[in-house]
């Protein structure tokens, strides 16, 4: 054929080809329309099968009208098959339709316990100023409980109805405080030294909304050169800044315990009435959080840690407490029934 | 205990000063102040002296009268209704006018006075009776008590403030939370020593002295068998006195720090004891055998009927005080109803003493007895102050006990010593620099000291030496103790707030808890914390089920009731109880876990770390009882948990911490009492098994050393599930979580392969006592290195005594593509391997 021929022929197969499209109303047919025009065995392919045969100048001048005529029809072809694509999906999109409100599916989910919560929180605050967590025993002997925390052999709360004694000896009982750990970790390891020890402590005391014979305590140490009691409190203030994510006023009030001297009680402004008196805080305006205090130089020397050269403070809170407070739980009961409808709402 | 403000003004001078501020003071200075009470009449407005100058009768009334009473000299009468039957014309009376508030007889609330109609007649204010105007016992006669308090010409001209006469202003009642380690603090006395430091104010003293000469005639033989139990004893008698209500000075102080007014003697010996911190104790001389007192240890099983009326069997740890060698009272604590005080008693003998503080502690504590008097015992009396509290309460028993003979008092009759220690301690200006972030001076440690009674004397411009008086050296004894005492009356307020100088670094957490229990969370899990202390498995119809080892078990030897007997040594029966106290509460999707301690008592030998003779253990267990599906509407109803849901969490919970599954182990043999025998697994893990796969999955072909015993898994033991009143199926695991720490492994990556994966299906017919994991282990032993992945893919039953077993296997190479011959030559070694080694067939 001649090079006029064949463009005459793509040419008009080109209009063939876009007269056919303008015909198909489906994908069917369009398939059909695919094979006809641009299938190895259509038409254009067979008109193109002779361009390879001209001479070099026709070639290029027939060529480009080839690929002209080949990119219309691929065009054509594409836009034709997107519109029914998009024809068909449309179609199908509106018998999809489900009732969206139907809950959903999968299992319910578990819950940490809030006394978890709360001790994760608080090991997470003193965690970022340095302290590292260290645990004890709860079996524990009299001498770490009461001799080495400064404690007389009379004092009150060695009294079997405060403690409770085990079969084991006389001398091991169930610790009443987790300060045991202050002394096991001071005996060990050299100051300086930061450390926080979350725990379970047992007392003899009747069950009651505000008593259960095992509560969990939080106890913190740290000691070093020279270390000021105005350290403790701010160290304790910035605690409840970021503990109660409130800038509550605190106020750091004597107290007394016998490991300890000078003894504070860090009150914190009441969070429920902001210090106007309420329930919550009986009134007074202020809720106790913790006891603190200088570490006593009896419990550094039963260590043989020199408190001409070292010192230190040391401070505990109840967990019980603290998550009564944060969660406005009335009842200490609640955290060792594990009923559900209490640890769901966590 | 509670501090009455008005008694508290006569020891220091209070001028200026509010109840409030006091309260504030003494909170920020040691004594928690926890409650501010308003007492007594509570009188305001104008309450004046008036003169009844004529009395109507009213004209629509019987029973109440018109007055013409005049409140100020030539003034026109006011007219004034009133019922009461004893006014007269002439008499002086207390008039409240409109404005006042007087207080309403019936109900003792407030009454506010209006100008008012009382049945049609104008009524200008209130003639007043004893109980309006809050006068109890004020020594003013009236015929009876509706009647109108009837005043006379003494007491001042017309117009003249009733309030002013009466002293009717309330008091303040501070409630101040006792310290344990001061005692010296339990009194009017010590606590004003605290607030003149406070509040830099001077102390003061009420003027008194007891300068009546001691009869010879009354004498009185007192000893003491220990003085370690007893330092210092007094008795002093007293004759002639009249018993009868107290003046109403002390009956009104004692009412106000809550103690009822008995009478003259006892309402003295209890304010004096109020006043000094001193216990005081009165005995009828009459009643006493002999003119003496013994004090020493009761004998076993002697008994005394104590003023409570409760009759006391004694032990030898109690200190008693004895007359003709019969217990009259428990040392310190109470005394007995055999020598009590009567409305006949005339002649006294009052004892002042010091007792041991442990042994009356011991004393009441084994009585179940405690007393205001027992309360100071405890925690200390100032042997310095006991004589001084006994002349304080005979001057006041002279004043208000006097019968119409001149009463007669013996001497102080002693036994033991009341000398006291000289005690100096040095105290370092640097030391307070040290722990308090401020320079003090000499005369700043002066000032807050001395008001305390403490004396400072210069040693050198670093230095003082401080003197502590005999009611602080129990509790001051050393240089800190000084530091607090300077640093208390500075005030904690005034300390330099800042964090911590030093820099020391937190070391690394333990994570393993907090990945258990993100694992357990994730499955579904709620997590519970059981109580450690539980009852003893008494009980022998549950005995074959108990997690309890009577040779290892810790008990508690001073239980607080049945369910607080014991350690528990597993934490499933804690989670079956709690598990069935929901269901009870209608739930049934229980899925709880813990993570807790065990506790077992160490066998000689056995590794002590905390030198308790006990072990602790932290374990992670978990019970799942029922379906904790969100929804049921999308079909599977039937899906409660069963053991392999368990398993799955236990599985899910290792996958969790980094442990290799693939060493895990669960089987039957030996498991433990609470769990179905057939239908639960112990669960171990082989240190020495290869990466992949397994020769065999006996656990005995490994040495023991390599083998770690992690746990249990399986359903509750039906038995123990009925007895707990279970009615599904409920199903337990625990594991030891100090075992489990030990085998994370830190996770590293592996090459994700690029070659493709083939996966061909294999089904083998089997005897069904053959496990899964013997078919399983067979199949990586013999399928050679190619074969990555095992999976079950179905079990279903062709005949009887047989399984079926499906499994997907997954064969790659990390470098190449396998060729199929590859994958069939494994595929003809496994099925000849469970062909020849457990029996297997396959169904063309």
């Amino acid at each position: 054929m001649t090079p006029e021929e064949l463009e005459s022929k793509l040419t008009a197969a080109e209009r063939n080809a876009l007269g056919a499209l303008g015909e198909v109303h489906d994908s069917a047919q369009l398939e059909d329309f695919r094979l006809k025009f641009m299938g190895k065995k259509g038409e254009v392919t067979a008109i193109l099968s002779g361009v390879g045969q001209l001479d070099k100048a026709d070639r290029s001048r027939v060529g480009a009208l080839a690929n002209t005529v080949k990119t219309n029809i691929e065009q054509a072809f594409e836009t034709r098959k997107r519109a029914f694509y998009d024809q068909e999906l449309n179609a199908r999109l509106s018998t999809e339709r489900i009732d969206v409100t139907l809950p959903g599916t999968g299992l319910k989910p578990g819950h940490i316990h809030p006394l978890t919560q709360i001790t994760n929180d608080i090991i997470e605050i003193f965690h970022g100023m340095g302290f590292s967590v260290a645990e004890g025993p709860e079996v524990e002997t009299d001498y770490y409980n009461f001799d080495a925390l400064n404690t007389p052999d009379n004092h009150p709360a060695r009294d079997s109805q405060d403690t409770f004694y085990t079969n084991i000896n006389p001398s091991v009982l169930l610790r009443s405080q987790t300060s045991t750990v202050q002394v096991r970790v001071m005996e060990k390891t050299k100051p300086p030294l930061r450390i926080i020890s979350p725990g379970r402590v047992y007392r003899n005391e009747e069950v009651n909304a505000r008593k259960y014979p095992l509560f969990h305590q939080l106890e913190g140490l740290l000691i070093d050169k020279d270390v000021t009691f105005g350290e403790l409190k701010g160290l304790l203030t910035e605690f409840i800044r970021l503990f109660l994510g409130k800038p509550l006023k605190t106020r750091f009030r004597p107290d007394f315990f016998p490991f300890t001297e000078p003894s504070a009680e860090l009150d914190s402004q009441c969070p429920f009435c902001m210090g106007s008196g309420c329930k919550v805080c009986g009134h007074r305006g202020w809720l106790e959080l913790l006891g603190c205090g200088m570490v006593d130089p009896n419990v550094l020397k039963g260590v043989g840690i020199d408190p001409e050269e070292w010192n230190g403070f040391a401070f505990g809170m109840g967990i019980e407490r603290v998550a009564m407070l944060k969660y406005d739980v009335n009842d200490i009961r609640h955290f060792f029934t594990n009923d559900l409808r209490f640890l769901e709402q966590f | 205990m509670r501090l009455s403000f008005d008694w508290l003004s006569e020891y220091v001078d209070l001028a200026g000063i509010t109840p409030e501020e006091v309260a504030e003071k003494l909170t920020m200075g040691a004594f928690e102040v926890e409650e501010i009470r308003k007492v007594g009449p509570d009188i305001e407005g104008p309450v004046v002296l008036g003169e009844i100058l004529e009395i109507l009768p009213h004209p629509n009334a019987d029973k109440i009268r018109l007055t013409k009473t005049r409140i100020a000299p030539g003034q026109d009468p006011l007219e004034i209704v009133c019922g009461a039957t004893n006014i007269e014309v002439g008499q002086r009376v207390p008039v409240a006018l409109p404005g006042a508030k007087v207080i309403n007889r019936k109900d003792g609330t407030s009454l506010a006075i209006k100008a008012s109609a009382i049945r049609g007649v104008q009524s200008n204010g209130m003639l007043c009776s004893p109980p309006e105007l809050g006068i109890v016992a004020a020594g003013v006669e009236t015929p009876e008590s509706s009647g109108i308090l009837i005043l006379n010409q003494a007491h001042g001209e017309l117009g003249t403030d009733i309030k002013k006469l009466f002293h009717l202003y309330p008091d303040y009642v501070l409630i101040v939370e006792p310290r344990s380690n001061r005692g010296d603090a339990l009194s009017v006395i010590g606590l004003a020593r605290e607030v003149a430091a406070l509040l830099n104010r001077p102390l003061k003293r009420p003027e008194w002295s007891l300068d009546v000469a001691a009869a010879e005639s009354l004498n009185f033989q007192v000893s003491v068998e220990n003085p370690d139990d007893c330092p210092f004893f007094t008795v002093r008698r007293l004759s002639d006195l009249r018993v009868g209500p107290s003046p109403n000075v002390i009956a009104r102080r004692l009412e106000a720090v809550g103690v009822r007014s008995i009478n003259n003697v006892v309402d003295i010996t209890n304010y004096v004891m109020h006043e000094y911190g001193q216990p005081l104790h009165a005995y009828d001389m009459s009643k006493l055998e002999k003119a003496e007192i013994n004090v020493r240890r009761a004998l076993p099983g002697e008994k005394l009927v104590t003023l409570d009326g409760k009759e006391r069997t004694l032990t030898n740890e109690v200190l008693v005080i004895t007359n003709a060698d019969k217990p009259v009272g428990v040392a310190g604590v109470m005394g007995g109803e055999n020598s009590e005080i009567s409305d006949s008693t005339t002649d006294i003998a009052l004892e002042s003493a010091t007792f041991n503080q442990a042994r009356v502690r011991r004393g009441g504590r084994l009585l179940g007895l405690a007393s205001e008097s027992s309360l100071r015992f405890e925690r200390g009396v100032d042997v310095g102050s006991t004589a001084e509290a006994s002349d304080r309460a005979t001057f006041l028993l002279l004043k208000y006990c006097a019968s119409e003979t001149q009463p007669t008092i013996g001497k102080l009759e002693k036994a033991g010593s009341d000398q006291t220690k000289t005690v100096s301690i040095d105290l370092r200006l640097a030391q307070l620099k040290r722990f308090l972030d401020a320079d003090f001076t000499i005369e700043q440690v002066t000032e807050y000291l001395t008001p305390l009674g403490f004396t400072v004397t210069k040693k050198d411009a670093q230095v003082v030496s401080i003197s502590v008086p005999s009611f602080r050296q129990s509790d001051v004894s050393r240089e800190i103790d000084l530091i607090e005492e300077v640093c208390r009356i500075w005030g904690y307020d005034n300390l330099p707030v800042r964090m911590p100088k030093g820099a020391v670094t937190a070391g690394p957490a333990d994570q393993t808890a907090s990945r258990s229990r993100a694992a357990l969370v994730a499955s579904g899990m709620c997590e519970a914390w059981l109580s450690s202390l539980t009852s003893a498995d008494t009980n022998p119809n549950l005995a074959s089920y108990s997690t309890q080892n009577q040779e290892t078990i810790v008990k508690v030897l001073n239980p607080l009731s049945e369910d607080h007997q014991v350690l528990r040594q597993s934490l499933m029966p804690g989670l079956v109880k709690a598990a069935a106290y929901n269901q009870d509460h209608g739930r049934k999707d229980v899925w709880l876990f813990e993570i807790g301690r065990t506790y077992t008592r160490l066998a000689a030998g056995e590794e002590d770390i905390f030198g308790t003779g006990v072990k602790e253990e932290m374990k992670v267990a978990g019970v799942l009882m029922g379906d904790r599906k969100m929804t049921a509407w999308k079909g599977n109803e039937a899906a409660d948990a069963d053991f392999y849901t368990a398993k799955g969490v236990v599985e899910s919970l290792l996958a969790g911490l980094g442990i290799d599954l693939k060493r895990t182990r669960f089987f039957t043999p030996k498991t433990t009492n609470i769990l179905h025998p057939s239908r639960s697994a112990q669960i171990e893990f082989d240190r020495g098994a290869s990466k992949k796969g397994n020769n065999n999955n006996n656990h005995q072909q490994n040495p023991k050393s390599q083998i770690e015993h992690l746990g249990f898994l399986g359903q509750v033991h039906p038995g123990f599930s009925d007895a707990m009143g279970i009615k599904q199926p409920a199903f337990l695991f625990e594991l030891s979580l100090d075992s489990l720490r030990g085998l994370q492994k830190p996770n590293s990556f592996k090459e994700i392969p690029t070659a493709p994966e083939t996966t061909r299906d294999l089904t083998v017919d089997i005897n069904e006592r053959v496990d899964h994991a013997a078919v399983e282990s067979c199949i990586a032993a013999s399928a050679g290195p190619i074969l990555q992945q095992v999976e079950l893919v179905s079990i279903y039953q062709p005949a009887e005594g047989q399984r079926s077993l499906s499994y997907r296997l997954s064969f790659q190479d990390i470098q190449r593509t396998l060729t199929n011959e590859e994958v069939e030559a494994s595929l003809s070694r496994i099925r000849e391997s469970l062909v020849n080694r457990l029996g297997g067939s396959f169904r063309v």
